[in-house]
């Protein structure tokens, strides 16, 4: 039964993930898990100091809690299903040895809970790196869905001379584009060494490292269902060897009750039938509750350690260039994201938006903005472009770090601003015919004039929003030589994108019809350099006004 | 996706495959008498009708395509922009044409291109996707992986040596081209010819290596559409090829043999940038025409104008 509703909560979850991509329908909630881990949730909302309403999901995770007890880390999280299979198919968990130490390493996660809140009080977003959820989903988006991509080009390659032999067209060019990452190898690397870890006790992180569960033990206690060990029990200690979680103590009939996950597993070994899980505990376990409790086994020195390291570990982090850098850096952010510091505070580096990007152009960030920017989503404009089309990132977003737009804001929501390197561009530089930035740009924000005989691109600023399509496009080897820099970039922690874009005179739908404008104007009226004028008119007359390409 | 305003009903696409074959039926315009003694066929009129009257008169599909043969169509659906943008082939004219090959015998069609935006979007937004789904044998493909292509050399090329092309292409038995009548910010327009740059893998070096114009003509004497069909349906006049840009209405359906003489002739149905220009001034077509891959000039060519 238990093992039926995990593989049914991976499956969802699972499958979730995969219909996080540009397709989203409005109503379906891809990052429901996300939104319901209520540390991923508090953390945000500490760092962040905001109200987030995505958040509040994660009330339903906590009153369940609080009624029915600690049965997420049984039933529901999809980390403990995984390490629940991965345990299945190693049957190494016969000859486990023993773990020493056990009862001090069962505090760590505690102290890495306090250690995450603090730090979060102090403004740095750190809970990512251990919660389960958003380990889980980076894991999925980094390593196993550019895998699972790998594997079915492979497979469709193989098959393909059958598909082209039976005449089946659609299959027989049938080819996935491959999703990459530049974080995959670490991602996979840390994630291996989790797993490498059940080595030494089944559930290894559940029972020493994981934050949400460390967090879900401390009101798990006041929940209806108890382990209850009737008069039966002979001592066998089956129960104690069985138990995932190690949370039968040296009595057998003494449960650690923060520990016990209500998986029942002690009840189905049981050879004498003795345990059972009541929902409404006899008089006496209540009035041992409050004893039971204590059972959190945490000091009040620990807790002031791993808050005071919390704190120190923010403000270190935060001590260095790169705060008062944020928001200054060369790398450009999706549109939608919340301005740079609160985005810092807000993103779960869960790896949604990167996973649902339809153009692979979100990407992680490794050290660019320091501790506080890990895997955080940038835009590799030089690899992909932004599609206009496409609203995803934002959709998917648990907590709203990058907001959800529709696509007529999110087309508002400018990201940068395209500059021309005129030393490396053909035309500029060689004075070759080549004009792909303004064949792809979308908003015809590039546009032609007439410069020492030639007609040159030129980009216009207030039509630009930063999507890439030239950057990325551009022949030139090595570099770009239309790069997005993230000046002028909008970024609203709320209203109107739209609004925004008309007070600064942006305008990212031209009127029909535009370029004639532009050629009409030889490009000389748009008041920017006077000097470009003077240099360019006399040729100018010279040259008869004919587009490219016209003889 | 915001407002459907580029996708074609099956009820409308029903409606005009109905109207064009009522026209069809109900009695053969005299037009059809000349059939073959033409060089290029310009029928005026609505996408489907226009469409189905200019391979009527230029002797039928079946001159080109007979039973069991494997057909590729080359759209331009490059862009993930609706028909009424001009950026792309109309989604009736590729239809109307696929339904032709079927109905001819083909063994099968396939709709072909490399787009430039990303495929899915392109294939749902042009509604090329939509239009030939009802059509049984008809495969609408937009490919981005190299594996589709193969290379293959270019023995009259000036600049190119080398070109990979779709293998699709290379294995048919015919190659249609229907390209759609717009601005080009390196070529001046984008017409028949200037489409052929969709069936290749490396189009950048197009622009960046070789003289665009130039690699254009190498290009048309190794990839040779035996039928041309121009939409100028629809002309975007400004801001193409992608657009935004100025749409104007020529209403014309542009059929023939020869690639320079159908693009020669596209050039003049449309002011683009807003001014006139003849088949000649366009460079590229002008280095086609010099290569002997054409007839340029429009006074040398039977031309029979028609209504549809």
């Amino acid at each position: 039964m238990r093992t039926y509703l995990q593989a049914l909560s991976l499956f969802f979850f699972t499958a979730l993930f995969a219909f996080a991509n540009y397709r989203l329908p409005e109503w379906l909630p891809a990052d429901i898990y996300l939104r319901l881990d209520p540390l991923l949730g508090l953390s945000a909302v500490l760092a962040g100091k905001e109200v987030i309403r995505r958040a509040f999901w994660s009330l339903i995770v906590l009153g369940t809690t609080l009624v029915i007890g600690r049965f997420f880390c049984a039933y529901v999280c999809p980390m403990g299903a995984t390490l629940d299979f991965l345990d299945l198919l190693s049957s190494r968990q016969k000859n486990r040895q023993g773990f020493k130490g056990e009862a001090s390493w069962r505090k760590v996660k505690l102290f890495l809970l306090i250690l995450f809140l603090g730090s979060a009080l102090a403004g740095l977003s750190l809970a990512y790196l251990m919660d389960p959820l958003s380990f889980l989903t980076r894991f999925y988006t980094f390593f196993l869905y550019p895998l699972f991509i790998t594997s079915i080009n492979l497979l469709i390659d193989f098959l393909r001379p059958l598909f082209q032999a039976l005449g089946w067209i659609d299959l027989s060019h049938l080819h996935y584009t491959q999703p990459v990452y530049y974080m995959t190898f670490i991602t996979f690397s840390i994630f291996a060494a989790i797993i490498a870890l059940s080595r030494f006790a089944p559930r290894f992180w559940c029972r020493y490292l994981c934050p949400l569960g460390a967090f879900l033990s401390f009101i798990s206690p006041l929940g209806l269902f108890k382990r209850r060990v009737g008069p039966e029990c002979n001592e066998c200690l089956k129960c104690q060897k069985a138990c995932p979680m190690g949370a039968v103590q040296e009595d057998p009939k003494k449960t650690n009750l923060p520990e016990c996950i209500q998986c029942r597993t002690c009840a189905e070994v049981c050879p004498k039938g003795a345990i059972s899980f009541p929902a409404f505990p006899s008089p006496d376990r209540v009035s041992k509750l409050g004893g039971e409790y204590a059972a959190v086994d945490f000091s009040r020195r620990g807790f002031l350690y791993s808050m005071t390291g919390g704190l120190t570990v923010a403000f270190l982090a935060g001590r260095t260039p790169f705060t008062p850098l944020q928001g200054k850096q060369q790398f450009i952010r999706p549109p939608g994201a919340v301005p740079e510091s609160e985005f810092l505070r807000t993103c779960i580096r869960c790896g949604e938006c990167m996973k649902s990007c339809l153009t692979n152009t979100l990407q992680p960030c490794f050290w660019e903005s320091g501790l506080s920017g890990l895997w955080t989503p940038k835009m590799d404009l030089r690899f992909a472009p932004c599609e206009q089309n496409c609203n995803v990132c934002g959709k998917v977003c648990p907590t709203q770090a990058i907001r959800s737009l529709s696509l007529e804001e999110k087309t508002h929501a400018k990201v940068g601003t395209a500059v021309l390197r005129k030393e490396l561009c053909l035309v500029w530089a060689q004075d070759k015919l080549c004009l792909i930035c303004d064949e792809i740009c979308p908003y015809n924000a590039i546009v032609f004039r007439t410069v020492e005989g030639y007609r040159r691109p030129v980009v216009i600023a207030s039509r630009c929003n930063g999507c890439g399509f030239c950057e990325q496009r551009c022949p030139i080897q090595g570099g770009s030589a239309i790069v997005v820099v993230p000046n002028g970039e909008i970024r609203l922690k709320e209203g109107s994108y739209i609004q925004e874009a008309k007070k600064l005179q942006l305008e990212f739908k031209p009127d029909p019809g535009d370029d004639k404008f532009i050629l009409e104007q030889s490009g000389f009226k748009v008041g920017d350099g006077k000097d470009l004028e003077k240099s360019a008119l006399p040729e100018e007359k010279k040259q008869p006004k004919k587009p490219k390409g016209f003889l | 996706m915001g407002g459907q305003s580029g996708q074609i009903s099956r009820r409308d696409f029903l409606k005009t495959a109905a109207a064009g074959l009522t026209l069809s039926l109900a009695g053969k315009p005299g037009f059809l008498a000349a059939k073959e003694e033409h060089d290029l066929v310009v029928m005026s009129g609505a996408p489907a009708t226009a469409t189905k009257a200019a391979l009527e008169a230029i002797g039928g599909i079946s001159r080109f395509v007979t039973k069991g043969k494997q057909v590729v169509l080359k759209p331009n659906m490059s862009f993930s922009n609706p028909p009424e943008w001009g950026s792309t082939t109309h989604p009736l004219v590729v239809a109307t044409v696929a339904q032709a090959c079927i109905d001819a015998g083909a063994l099968r069609v396939v709709v072909l291109d490399y787009p430039l935006r990303p495929a899915e979007l392109c294939l749902k937004r042009s509604g090329i996707q939509e239009a030939c789904k009802p059509i049984k044998g008809v495969y609408v493909l937009a490919l981005e992986d190299r594996k589709f292509f193969r290379e293959i050399k270019v023995p009259q090329g000036k600049v190119l040596d080398r070109v990979e092309v779709f293998k699709e292409v290379l294995d048919s038995d015919v190659l249609i081209n229907l390209p759609q009548a717009k601005t080009h910010s390196a070529t001046g327009v984008s017409l028949g010819i200037k489409n052929l740059m969709g069936l290749i893998w490396d189009r950048y070096s197009f622009h960046s290596r070789y003289n665009i114009n130039q690699a254009l003509a190498d290009l048309a004497t190794v990839i040779k559409p035996q039928l041309t069909i121009l939409d100028a349906t629809r002309a975007l006049v400004s801001g193409g090829p992608g657009g935004p840009g100025e749409v104007q209405k020529p209403n014309l359906i542009i059929a023939g043999i020869d690639p320079v003489a159908v693009d020669s002739y596209g050039v003049s149905v449309a002011p683009w940038y807003g001014q006139n220009f003849r088949g000649r001034q366009v460079e590229h077509l002008l280095v086609a025409h010099q290569r002997g891959l054409g007839q340029i000039d429009l006074d040398q060519l039977r031309i029979l104008k028609g209504k549809a």
